[in-house]
């Protein structure tokens, strides 16, 4: 064994952990070369020094305490698996949520609405209506006169006579709009405060008037239903199919409905 | 999963101090080693499913340790300190200028700990992370290879550098 493989020795062997045979063949080494031995000698007296003198920085107590209730906070997430795939992707919780709700929505739709295509209707003017509310809150009213010739110039279709309003409701905005692929004129009236009134007109061709949920008015029967909260009347006039949807209760709405069906 | 045992092996906690003993010397700021010494028991917990029963805990947490300080320095631009072969050739020279001389710099001439605490601040980072290893926490050459994912020839050839400085930083203790 020469200098150089000792030295590769020294740690084991001031810590024991040389076969017996090796740890011998070391020590004769040194024995006879002086610069080895003092190689020893030094590597186990640094080992001593070290092992027993150097300082130990001790943990706080109170690391092992906030140690202790993260492991036991982040124990109690979910398993391995889809759960833990969940974990490591909080953020995309919510997206895979709305995601399933639309599916849902899609599959409810597919089934549900297709079967009623009176409730497509109804449910798109409800939502439209609302935006068009929204956007008329804060319009000055509009001279009747004029945005009717416009809405006539656009509708593209023959809109008959039309409620221009009064004291009580006035016309704040008219439009085009598109419902279920239909072409439609909207008119938004303001029945009072936070209160409007959607009346949507689109060609009748095609579009029937359910027979169920007729509402009698005087000598009217549309047909009625509540959607999202507002007040839902159906019915035709001319050749148009009209639908109207309201934020007034049941008896201003047919109130109304009674005043835009005796203009027309 | 109240309890953190039953995806860490219970024994991990007993841990706690040898692994903030390390991160003390590695990081220095107290804070700071707090910090390595939760982050490293979360990695455990988290990697805890790679951990084979029966094999060195002990050893398996320093290593996280390790590899904590090493990607976290890194993230942060503050790579571990090389070893500068200038502080060798220095102190190789002063070992043959200075003997018996006065202390040499950095090494207060006050109490053994204190000296004992100096000197290993002086060592370049890859010794004194194998002097803490095989000195302070006991592990075989092989457990430190382990733990630093070297060889254990260098693991070896480091120590051996790390005494030759040692001994002239603490020469009064080892004469």
């Amino acid at each position: 064994m020469d200098c150089r493989e000792v030295r590769d020795h020294l740690a084991e062997l001031t810590r024991n952990q040389l076969p017996p045979d090796v740890a011998d063949a070391v020590r004769a080494h040194a024995a006879g070369c002086a610069e080895c031995a003092e190689s020893l000698r030094v590597e186990a007296a640094l080992r001593a020094l070290i092992r027993g003198q150097a300082p130990r920085y001790a943990a706080p107590p109170a690391l092992r305490a906030r140690v202790h209730a993260s492991l036991r906070e982040a124990g109690r997430r979910p398993a391995p698996g889809w759960r833990s795939w969940l974990s490591l992707h909080p953020w995309k919780v919510g997206g895979l949520g709305a995601a399933l709700a639309a599916l849902v929505a899609v599959w409810v739709g597919t089934t549900w609405l297709a079967a009623d295509p009176v409730s497509q209707l109804v449910s798109q003017a409800v939502e439209e209506h609302v935006e068009y509310a929204q956007a008329a809150m804060h319009r000055p009213a509009p001279d009747a006169a004029g945005v009717l010739a416009a809405l006539r110039s656009q509708a593209g279709f023959p809109l008959g006579p039309l409620f221009a309003g009064d004291t009580e409701a006035q016309l704040v905005s008219t439009m085009t709009a598109e419902l279920r692929g239909k072409s439609a004129a909207a008119l938004v009236y303001r029945n009072g405060p936070k209160r409007y009134t959607t009346l949507l007109l689109m060609p009748g061709a095609g579009v029937t008037i359910p027979e169920e949920g007729r509402l009698p008015i005087e000598t009217f029967k549309p047909h009625h239903r509540v959607a999202s909260g507002k007040q839902v009347l159906f019915w035709k006039q001319h050749d148009l199919a009209c639908l109207m949807v309201s934020d007034l209760d049941g008896a201003a709405t047919a109130a109304f409905f009674l005043k835009i069906r005796k203009a027309a | 999963m109240d309890d953190p045992r039953s995806e860490l092996p219970a024994e991990a906690l007993t841990h706690l101090d040898g692994l903030y003993n390390l991160a003390r010397w590695l990081v220095r700021d107290p804070a700071e080693a707090e910090d390595l010494v939760q982050e490293t028991y979360l990695r455990a917990l988290r990697g805890s499913h790679q951990f084979q029963p029966g094999t060195n805990l002990r050893a398996w947490l320093f290593q996280i340790l390790r590899n904590t300080f090493f990607t976290q320095y890194r993230k942060r631009g503050r790579e571990p300190e090389a070893v500068d072969p200038d502080v060798l050739d220095a102190l190789g020279a002063r070992r043959v200028t200075e003997r018996g001389g006065e202390s040499p710099p950095g090494v207060a001439s006050g109490t053994l700990r204190a000296d004992l605490r100096a000197a290993l601040d002086q060592l370049p980072e890859d010794y004194r992370a194998v002097v803490l290893l095989a000195d302070v926490e006991d592990f075989t050459m092989n457990e430190v290879a382990d733990i630093l994912g070297c060889p254990v020839g260098t693991v070896k050839s480091r120590l051996f550098r790390a005494r030759a400085i040692l001994q002239e930083l603490l020469r009064d203790y080892v004469r």
